[in-house]
């Protein structure tokens, strides 16, 4: 070890280990922060967009999601698409969904003829309930009533966006249905067919694709629609753990799926406005860090001077008695990042043992999303490095500010 | 050998120069325990601080040993300082966060001996001084003269050519400023060079010559002991 970095360190750790603890707890406590500030306000920016994207990915489009051709209804040729689906090891679930768009009606009853009807425009869907659970886990968004079975007649879970108590938006052109609740009966209107049904459950996501559905057994969507050559419009597939979505598209397409379908996984899915804020919400992140990264060293920096200057006599002397100027910088360099070290450490505990376990299971109620910490480890250490770099730096400076002053004006305390 | 040829030093405030040393020729010899006296504002600390490389003069020479200071980098200065001399400030100059031994050992330390060989010489330092008991005091668990000792024992060390001592019991009481001009006189006697600036004519009485100052020049020099 060359000879100023051995003294360094040696006058480094008489200093920290004989240090105030009130000052050193106030100077890790700031780096704590400054930690925090760096990964936390990113990692909630990142969050809350991810909360929005991973619910899209669990409760929708699952990992791969096929859907029909933009100038088609359906997906033509369905039941061969299913029938290789079920041949993929890779997948582990699927649901397959008939959809088409369609009218509620609810207050057909006791309207009068010059009333307005109470609509709302709504898309249909088919499902069998017990893939479509496995898969995407809708049953479990289900907030008033309960979930559909096989055996229901004439029955549906309406999405919360469909109405009025869950989504009071008062937008021109976009109605809700007024007083409609579980045993409610309404009319589901899909081309010339309209049919009375009652509601079974209330369904409540911040994916619009799923609040704004009415869903129904599909057996009976098929009657519905005149549907009977087993063409689905979606199909939602769940690979197993450890498997890529994109491996599993590229087998697809490379088994002919792509000729009559749209095949996805839930990244090439998402919205470019999607991306595009996801991309626009990190930016902010890194200028927000940016700005504490630079707090940061404006705080090391004042700590550094005040403690350099205040001890700029015994400076003089180390220097008077033959101690070089580099080991006396060197010592302010290791106490530096010692600080920055240790707010990095326990800044990382404090975001890994706590803040990201509890915003996992207690995410921030965004109006269109369930928001998570976002602190992908690489991110992070990254930061951690770019902090110590920072706090070296700024520690650094003033160190050799007053190092460099005369040693006789120093020891003298002259100025 | 330390000598100086007309030596001045002045200081400057804005348009203000007040001159402090004003031509000093002077010279101590190898083994010599010289004295330097004077009142306040003579310039006996500022002599010190030239010939011991602390600061750098305004005019004149400073030879030692035969090297011309004047040609010194601050590199150079700085390892001679480490190297060939010693000092003992007033104010003890202790590093209030290194322990006594610590404080003794750091000069060894950067003379790049290992901690253990640089430990071992600093703690003979001590003991020599009386406080082979003190070693893991801080200095603020140590008396005024315990301090003094032990900034001694950081001169000493490293057995330097030359101690430097600028008034080394101004701020100690009779009992403590007795033991460490003990100390000096004995290291004296093993042949240490001792260059002293003090105002206590006692003291001044123990070197081999005195020299007193005056307004920036030498006004006297008196031969004490054979």
């Amino acid at each position: 070890m060359p000879l100023n970095v051995r003294i360094g360190f040696f006058l480094a750790t008489r200093a920290l280990r004989r240090a105030s603890l009130w000052t050193t707890g106030l100077i890790i406590g700031v780096m704590v922060l400054t930690f925090l500030n760096l990964v936390v306000v990113s990692g909630i920016l990142v969050g809350l967009l991810e909360g929005a994207v991973v619910a899209v990915r669990t409760q929708y489009t699952s990992d791969v999601i096929i859907s029909s051709l933009n100038d088609k209804k359906y997906i033509e040729n369905s039941p061969n698409l299913l029938l290789l689906i079920s041949t993929l090891p890779e997948v582990r679930a699927y649901t397959a969904r008939y959809r088409q768009a369609g009218v509620v009606e609810a207050n057909y009853k006791t309207r009068k003829d010059t009333d307005k009807p109470n609509t709302a425009n709504a898309m249909m869907v088919g499902i069998n309930p017990a893939k479509e659970d496995s898969v995407t886990g809708i049953g479990g968004s289900i907030v008033e009533g309960s979930f559909l079975t096989p055996d229901d007649y004439d029955k549906v879970v309406i999405g919360g966006y469909l109405l009025k108590q869950y989504f009071p938006v008062e937008t021109p052109g976009f109605t809700t249905l007024e007083n409609v609740g579980v045993g409610t009966k309404i009319r589901m209107s899909v081309g010339a067919v309209t049919r009375e049904v009652t509601v079974k459950g209330i369904l409540k996501s911040k994916v619009d694709e799923v609040s704004m559905r009415a869903y129904m057994v599909d057996s009976q969507f098929r009657s519905l629609i005149g549907r009977n050559d087993g063409n689905v419009a979606e199909i939602a597939l769940k690979v197993a753990p450890g498997a890529d979505p994109r491996a599993v598209r590229d087998t697809l397409l490379a088994r002919g799926a792509g000729i009559n379908a749209k095949v996805q996984t839930y990244e090439d899915a998402q919205p470019k406005f999607l991306k595009d804020m996801i991309t626009t919400f990190g930016m902010l992140g890194t200028a927000f860090s940016s700005i504490g990264l630079v707090v940061a060293s404006i705080t090391i920096f004042i700590v550094v001077f005040i403690n350099a200057i205040t001890r700029r006599k015994f400076i003089g002397i180390l220097k008077g008695i033959g101690i070089h100027g580099r080991a006396i910088e060197v010592s302010y360099v290791f106490q530096s990042v010692f600080y920055a070290l240790v707010g990095s450490l326990l800044g990382l505990i404090l975001v890994y043992a706590f803040l990201v376990p509890f915003f996992y299971a207690h995410p921030i109620d965004f109006p269109f999303s369930d928001g998570i910490l976002v602190a992908p480890l690489g991110t992070t250490l990254l930061r951690v490095g770019l902090l110590v770099v920072t706090t070296v730096v700024a520690g650094f400076i003033p160190a050799m500010m007053i190092i460099r002053k005369n040693t006789l004006d120093s020891i003298l305390g002259r100025n | 050998m330390i000598e100086t040829k007309n030596l001045t030093r002045s200081f400057q405030n804005g348009d203000v120069v007040t001159p402090v040393l004003k031509g000093i020729d002077f010279a101590a010899n190898d083994g010599e325990f010289l004295a330097i006296m004077g009142r306040s504002g003579a310039g006996k600390s500022t002599l010190l601080y030239q010939i011991s490389l602390l600061d750098e003069p305004t005019g004149g020479a400073i030879k030692i040993d035969g090297h011309d200071t004047h040609r010194m980098s601050e590199d150079e200065r700085m390892r001679f300082r480490l190297n060939k001399f010693g000092y003992v400030f007033q104010d003890y100059a202790l590093l209030p966060e290194l322990t006594a031994l610590e404080n003794v050992a750091l000069p060894l330390m950067m003379q790049d001996k290992s901690r253990t060989s640089a430990y071992a010489q600093a703690q003979r330092a001590l003991e020599r001084v009386g406080l082979g008991h003190r070693l893991h005091n801080l200095p603020s668990q140590l008396s005024g003269g315990e301090q003094q000792r032990v900034s001694i024992s950081r001169a000493i060390a490293h057995k330097p050519a030359v101690l430097f001592a600028d008034e080394p019991t101004a701020n100690l009481d009779n009992e403590s400023s007795r033991k460490v001009m003990d100390t000096f006189v004995e290291l004296h006697k093993e042949g240490q060079t001792i260059i002293m600036v003090t105002h206590e004519e006692p003291y001044a009485a123990l070197a081999d010559r005195l020299i007193r100052l005056d307004d920036g020049k030498i006004i006297s020099e008196t031969k004490r002991r054979g």
